[in-house]
């Protein structure tokens, strides 16, 4: 006989709270920003006043990164980043600017961008471009944009199809905004390592992008209506064809199996477990002796990353026991700091200074480490890493991919 | 996931166990509910302050000796004759650790931040402490604050020394850049405050402040709001004034306990442990009993297997037992738990007065090992508060419970 | 203000003394001072000590009492709509609704209706689905609902309002004094003896008329004259919840019985209430017990079922004054209204008045008739102006106030504007210092804190939480209690050791009621406290 305890954020989850504090030791946005009035004011106390009266809404609520820190370090399981943003949301009568707007439209403006990607990528290298986004748009100048892909990663996909079909055992792949317009490499990495082992990789029916940025936009409409054909797309394929679905980057995954309910109200308790990292999925079944990664010799010093929604997951476990699968490779993993990215909070100007300041430790610390990469699951550490330090990062499967024999 | 030992709870206990455990050559993984309860610890670990009677005691091993005959389900009492050993073990373990602490085989005193004298096993060498309290170490004392920093009291501190023939001169200050901190009316806490003090160029600063304030004080005491992240804070205060720093605990959050538990949780990754924060141990499977594996929130389907389990999941406070309104339970195994079953009887109507309710814990046999319906789970150990059978608070025994039940079941383990 | 500290042992003489510094003697003292009668009123603890401050914090439509005592009912809703316009800062109208249930009679609801309205309450039945737009929170299976001009009202800040309205029309206002003896000649009452705790000494003033208000103490006081007024003591018990889980006010649309309003107020709401005989010797022992616990949840759920899973802050326990009709020994005829003895006519005894009974609600109205008659008496003519006059704190509306007044940061501005008033203007946060938080649960600063040390007569923690809420949310103490004492020391205690033997009152206060509430949530944060307090402050309750 077991106690379940309850985690999904019932009304009266705020309630769990017994004023410990130690939340608002882990928070990095109050650590340096002392306009933000810390996970405790703004989430449980928060919420008594708000039930009070709906005029307690305080705006500073927007300076959360909705890093979960927070979460991960309460004793009492009190889902404080879930009360802070469902607050937002539901009492914030701030309009998403136009700046806002473009950040948070990852498909539509992936789409425009990747028809004409030399040319985009280019312009946004320009610092003149970038001071007139910071003039115009308010997007710091200081931030440099990752760059788009000369063609989507569903494109070339369309092209391995067919093969793709042929192995007995198959996989959906959720490849998120990065990999279909940034990155598709990363899309071919997963590709290749999951062949690898005999598992064949398909698309779902329609996939729209997670909608993180959405939700922390204010665009709550769009991102419902955006999870809701992504749900209907994995039920497909997860009861219908049997098929798991896997992602590579850690945001997605934690946006859908988590920030969909608890946020968005969508229902995915039937396919939520079916939803998870590649790394995970791997893990899996190499710990049951199903499959064996064929990996050479790899002599790198790497240093791991762990991004704050791994941090939430609890996934990091996987990843660095897949890392140190390859023979020799020296793996270092860094403290655990935020980055100070939050998607797209350090793209606007007035929350730049706040991240970097987040970042600061990490950053000195992986110039310290002198490693030849940076390893991370969330493509925007990724962003923030290469940005403000001097290392390369990439992700884990990539990592795995170029192992392999 | 496979490893020798599982250990649910990453506070204090479950921390000396895995690292006692690596040191042993075990592969460890400690699965933790958010932060532990050293998070507002005042840097001193008691091992037995009072007997139940409320009287002082002085030589510990003595007192323990009177408390064992007293109390015969005492968790030390199940230590038996490795009781001093262990002692032994943890004073050494600090040493291994690299972490200076004050101890001996008689109690010595701490500073509490409302000026009060109270009786300690072991306390972290910044702390201001006293070895008699007969005899203070300093006739005349500096004691600083942060102006409008609540959580912290030089006037109580104050009187409390001059009840002890120490002059106390108090001082307050500010900067500007602690200034912008308080634009926040909830966050000028220690550990804010610290994230400013920190950087050298505005520690320099404050202590020119100090500097220009004092005069022929022994001693210069402050709030523990120096430190999370600058090692070498207090050292650099010492050697530009050249007179020792000493720290007394603020009200929660405490740097000193957050120091502490960052210390022991790298320490325990660096020997090879695998720490997971931010976690709930859901199920366990038992067969033969004990324990195959246990699943947690996080892993979902994956399950952690080891050989042996070790139960560090502290009181109430960190949900290692939970009180209903008809019984108190533990969460993990459900394992047996002793406790009143007449509600009324949880408490003293006057809070100060000795509390049963914070006597109610996880039986166990002689070995530590934890029952269901009175027969022995073969590989699991309870350590800390979770146990039954002490009050923490009113023996000041809580350090000491669960340093030693930790190091003691580390030893079973190897030995198995 | 501080305490008067001057050592005189007898004093000016006054028009009229009033005993008890419950909302009653704050009324009557407001309508004296606004009389014209030099007015001093006594308390033995602090305002708001007794029955004023035990009870369910409800804004009566009085359609409660329309079916079986319209008397009452009447004079409920009078009174309820002054108390919106001179009250304003102190009241939420909320409004309220009577459910029926599957097993309550839906006859009752029609003679409820008309009962209530017969006696001037508006009331409206409303459609089951309606209500429960109204109020989600409500039972969903109501077969009926009935709305009222039901509302909360904040009864610590209702009190203190009186009283200083009392102050700024030149009465004088002594708390921690006790009365502990009437002073006599002949056939009249001339004056009362004291005992000041703070001071501690004993102290006599002499006054035309005394006036008992001293709620069910009253019994006693009226000894010292050697009268007899038998009260039968009536002890409720009712439970805290975390937070505002109505915003209406739920009833049960049947005869009056236990347990069955759930009222909500600032950021909690509470259900109450049970009502047993108490013996007299009792009336300063309350303690809520474990079946009583049971009943108040129980009955609590069928109002609004997520009671069930809502987390209880604390429990408490007040005492009705209710005072016998008749001589009748056994209390059979309780009377439930007010009741004013004129001890001249009653006993022969000349200079003495009761005024007692009644309800929170029906204050403004006992006071009017207890000054009324001390107009009498002393041949004064001047109206009561109770009734239009705006009480400190009410002059503004909150709107306006909100606007206007710009004390620290957004949402702390706006507690202390729900607390205060336009008082709150006076709560100085110009410097960043005064804008911290003392009590983060309900948002109160350390410019509040010290307003109210300043002006407010707080003499220890537990006063001071009455007027600022400090320690009243769900922490219960646990980090602001020493905050506030660390405030305390400086400017009210001077002095270390008094000021930690406040800060272990305090503490045993809120345990008294966390305690018949004491498991999950509660016990956790119990545990947390004692380790902060004892563990690392070593505070204990051993007095040197």
């Amino acid at each position: 006989m077991k106690k379940k305890i309850d985690h999904n954020i019932s009304n009266n989850n705020f309630e769990q709270c017994i004023k410990c504090t130690i939340c608002t030791i882990y928070c990095p946005v109050a650590a340096v920003n002392p306009n933000y009035p810390g996970p405790k004011q703004a989430g449980p106390d928060g919420e008594r006043l708000r039930l009070k009266k709906s005029d307690f809404y305080d705006d500073a609520l927007k300076y959360c990164t909705n890093c979960k820190r927070c979460e991960v370090s309460c004793p009492s399981n009190v889902k404080i980043g879930d009360i802070i943003q469902s607050a937002r949301i539901k009492h914030s009568k701030q309009k998403p600017k136009l700046r806002d707007i473009l950040l948070a439209n990852t498909d539509f403006v992936g789409s425009m961008n990747t028809v004409l990607a030399p040319v985009v990528n280019t312009v946004l290298g320009w610092d003149v471009t970038k001071l007139a986004l910071d003039k115009t748009l308010q997007i710091d100048r200081h931030r440099t944009f990752p760059k788009y892909s000369f063609g989507t990663f569903e494109q070339w996909y369309k092209r391995q199809a067919q093969k793709q079909s042929e192995y007995k055992n198959q996989v959906s792949y959720f490849h998120g905004c990065y990999v279909n317009y940034n990155n598709p490499q990363l899309g071919k990495d997963l590709v290749k390592v999951f062949n690898s082992v005999g598992i064949g990789v398909q698309l779902l029916d329609k996939e729209k992008c997670c909608g993180v940025a959405l939700i922390s936009n204010g665009l709550i409409n769009q991102a419902r209506k955006q999870g809701n054909v992504n749900i209907a797309s994995i039920r497909k394929s997860v009861i219908e064809n049997k098929r798991p679905v896997v992602a590579t980057s850690s945001t997605c995954t934690f946006t859908i199996r988590d920030e969909y309910p608890h946020l968005l109200g969508i229902d995915n308790s039937d396919v939520k477990e079916d939803v998870e990292l590649a790394t995970r999925y791997l893990y899996r079944l190499i710990s049951q002796d199903k499959i064996k990664l064929n990996l050479a010799e790899k002599k790198i010093k790497v240093a791991y990353h762990i991004p704050c929604h791994m941090e939430k997951l609890g996934w990091s476990y996987y990843t660095i026991e897949l890392l140190k699968l390859i023979p020799n490779i020296e793996l270092i993993v860094l403290d655990d700091h935020c980055c100070g990215i939050a998607g797209t909070y350090g793209f606007k100007k007035e929350n730049y200074e706040t991240s970097q300041a987040i970042g600061e430790d990490l950053f000195k610390q992986i110039e310290e480490s002198k490693v030849d990469y940076v390893v991370s699951d969330c493509e925007t550490c990724k962003w923030q890493i290469e940005m403000s330090t001097t290392a390369k990062c990439e992700h884990p499967i990539s990592i795995l991919a170029q192992a392999l024999r | 996931m496979k490893f020798d030992t599982a250990i649910i709870g990453g506070g204090l206990s479950g921390l000396i166990c895995g690292i006692q455990l690596q040191k042993k050559g075990k592969k460890c993984a400690i699965v933790s509910t958010g932060q532990s309860a050293l998070h507002f610890s005042s840097g001193a670990f008691d091992l037995l302050s009072y007997l139940p009677d409320g009287s002082e005691v002085e030589n510990i091993q003595e007192g323990v000796k009177k408390l064992i005959e007293q109390n015969p389900n005492h968790p030390y009492a199940k230590l038996g004759e490795a009781l001093p050993n262990l002692i032994n073990s943890a004073t050494q373990l600090f040493e291994e650790l690299n972490i200076s602490f004050v101890h001996g085989e008689s109690n010595h005193y701490k500073i509490t931040p409302l000026g009060e004298i109270k009786p300690t096993w072991a306390s972290l060498d910044r702390l201001a402490t006293i070895q008699e309290k007969q005899q203070f170490p300093w006739k005349k004392v500096a004691l600083f604050n942060l102006d409008g920093y609540l959580d912290f009291y030089p006037k109580f501190i104050k009187q409390g020394l001059k009840d002890h023939q120490v002059e106390v001169n108090t001082f307050g200050f500010s900067l500007p850049e602690l200034d912008r901190l308080r634009r926040n009316p909830t966050e000028l806490r220690a550990t804010n405050i610290s994230n400013v003090l920190d950087k050298e160029s505005i520690l320099n600063k404050f202590i020119a402040i100090l500097k220009s304030k004092i005069s022929n004080e022994e001693v210069i005491l402050l709030p523990a709001f120096l430190g999370l992240k600058n090692d070498n804070a207090f050292k650099t205060i010492e050697e530009q004034i050249g007179k020792p720093v000493k720290v007394i605990p603020t009200l929660p959050p405490s740097i000193i306990g957050i120091k502490l538990q960052q210390y022991l949780q790298e320490e325990f990754i660096s020997l090879g442990g695998v720490y997971m924060l931010g976690d709930n141990v859901l199920e366990a499977d038992l067969e033969n009993n004990s324990v195959q594996r246990i699943y947690t929130y996080n892993h979902g389907d994956i399950p952690i297997q080891a050989k042996h389990f070790v139960l560090a999941t502290g009181s109430y406070f960190s949900q290692g037992l939970i009180a209903t309104q008809k019984e108190v339970i533990e969460p993990v195994f459900n394992l047996d738990v002793t406790f009143d079953s007449d509600r009324t009887k949880w408490y003293n109507k006057d809070v100060f007065e000795t509390q049963p309710y914070l006597a109610f814990g996880v039986k166990t046999n002689k070995e530590l090992q934890g029952l269901i319906n009175n027969q022995p789970l073969n590989n699991l150990y309870i350590v800390g508060a979770v146990l039954e059978s002490f009050n923490p608070i009113k023996e000041g025994s809580g350090g000491g419970v669960s340093i030693l039940t930790a190091l003691a079941v580390a030893d079973k383990i190897a030995k198995n | 203000m501080k305490q008067n500290n001057s050592s005189h042992k007898s004093n000016d003489s006054y028009d009229v003394i009033i005993i008890g510094g419950g909302v009653t003697g704050a009324g009557t003292a407001r309508d004296c001072a606004r009389r014209g009668f030099k007015t001093l009123l006594l308390e033995r603890q602090d305002i708001a000590t007794g029955a004023t401050g035990r009870n369910h914090g409800l804004l009566h439509s009085g359609a409660r009492y329309a079916v079986n005592d319209s008397e009452s009912a009447k004079e409920c809703i009078v009174e309820n709509f002054i108390l919106r316009k001179i009250a304003s800062h102190c009241v939420e109208e909320t409004d309220g609704l009577f459910l029926s249930l599957p097993e309550d009679d839906l006859a009752f609801q029609k003679k409820f209706i008309e009962a209530c309205q017969s006696a001037g309450i508006p009331a409206e039945e409303i459609d089951p689905k309606q209500a429960l737009l109204m109020e989600p929170s409500a039972n969903p299976n109501m077969i009926g609902a009935v709305k009222v001009p039901d509302g909360a009202v904040d009864p610590f800040r209702l009190t203190a309002s009186n009283i200083m309205d009392a102050k700024e029309n030149g009465a004088t206002v002594l708390t921690y004094h006790e009365v502990v003896g009437l002073h006599r000649e002949k056939n009249r009452i001339i004056g009362v003896k004291a005992y000041d705790h703070i001071n501690k000494e004993e102290k006599s003033y002499y006054g035309s008329i005394v006036i008992n208000a001293g709620g069910i103490w009253g019994q006693h006081i009226s000894e010292y004259a050697d009268l007899k007024i038998k009260m039968f003591p009536a002890k409720g018990s009712l439970l805290i919840f975390g937070h505002r889980v109505n915003n209406i006010v739920l009833n049960r649309c049947r005869k009056p019985s236990n347990a069955d309003i759930l009222v909500p107020g600032d950021t909690i709401c509470l259900i109450g209430t049970t009502s047993d005989r108490v013996p007299y010797d009792q009336i300063d022992n309350m303690e809520v017990t474990p079946d009583e616990v049971d009943l108040l949840m129980r009955e609590g759920e069928k109002l609004a079922p997520s009671l069930a899973h809502t987390r209880i802050l604390r429990a408490y326990a007040g005492v009705r004054p209710l005072v016998a009709s008749d001589d009748d020994p056994t209390g059979r005829n309780v009377s439930r209204g007010i009741v004013l003895l004129d001890h001249a006519v009653r006993d022969g005894l000349e200079g003495f008045i009761t005024i007692t009974g009644g309800k929170l609600m029906t204050y403004r109205l006992m006071a009017e008739w207890a000054t009324d008659l001390v107009c009498k008496k002393l041949n004064q003519t001047k109206k009561c102006d109770t009734a239009e006059v705006p009480l400190p704190g009410s002059r503004h509306s909150k709107e306006e106030l909100i606007n206007s007044i710009h004390t620290g940061a957004k949402t702390i501005a706006q507690g202390a504007i729900y607390r205060h008033g336009e008082m709150a203007s006076k709560i100085d946060t110009t410097e960043a210092v005064k804008s911290s938080l003392v009590c983060e649960c309900e948002g109160v600063s350390v410019g509040e804190v010290e307003y109210a040390i300043e002006e407010l007569d707080v003499n220890n923690l537990v006063d001071l939480r009455r007027r600022t809420r400090v320690g009243m949310g769900t922490c219960q103490g646990e980090l602001c209690a020493c905050r506030a004492a660390g405030i305390m020391e400086g400017k009210v205690k001077n002095c270390s050791t008094r000021a930690k033997e406040d800060l272990a009152n305090f503490l045993n206060e809120r345990w008294k009621g966390v305690y018949p509430t004491g498991w999950g949530e509660s016990l956790r944060g119990s545990e947390y406290s004692a380790w902060v307090y004892e563990g690392v402050c070593g505070l204990t309750n051993k007095k040197d």
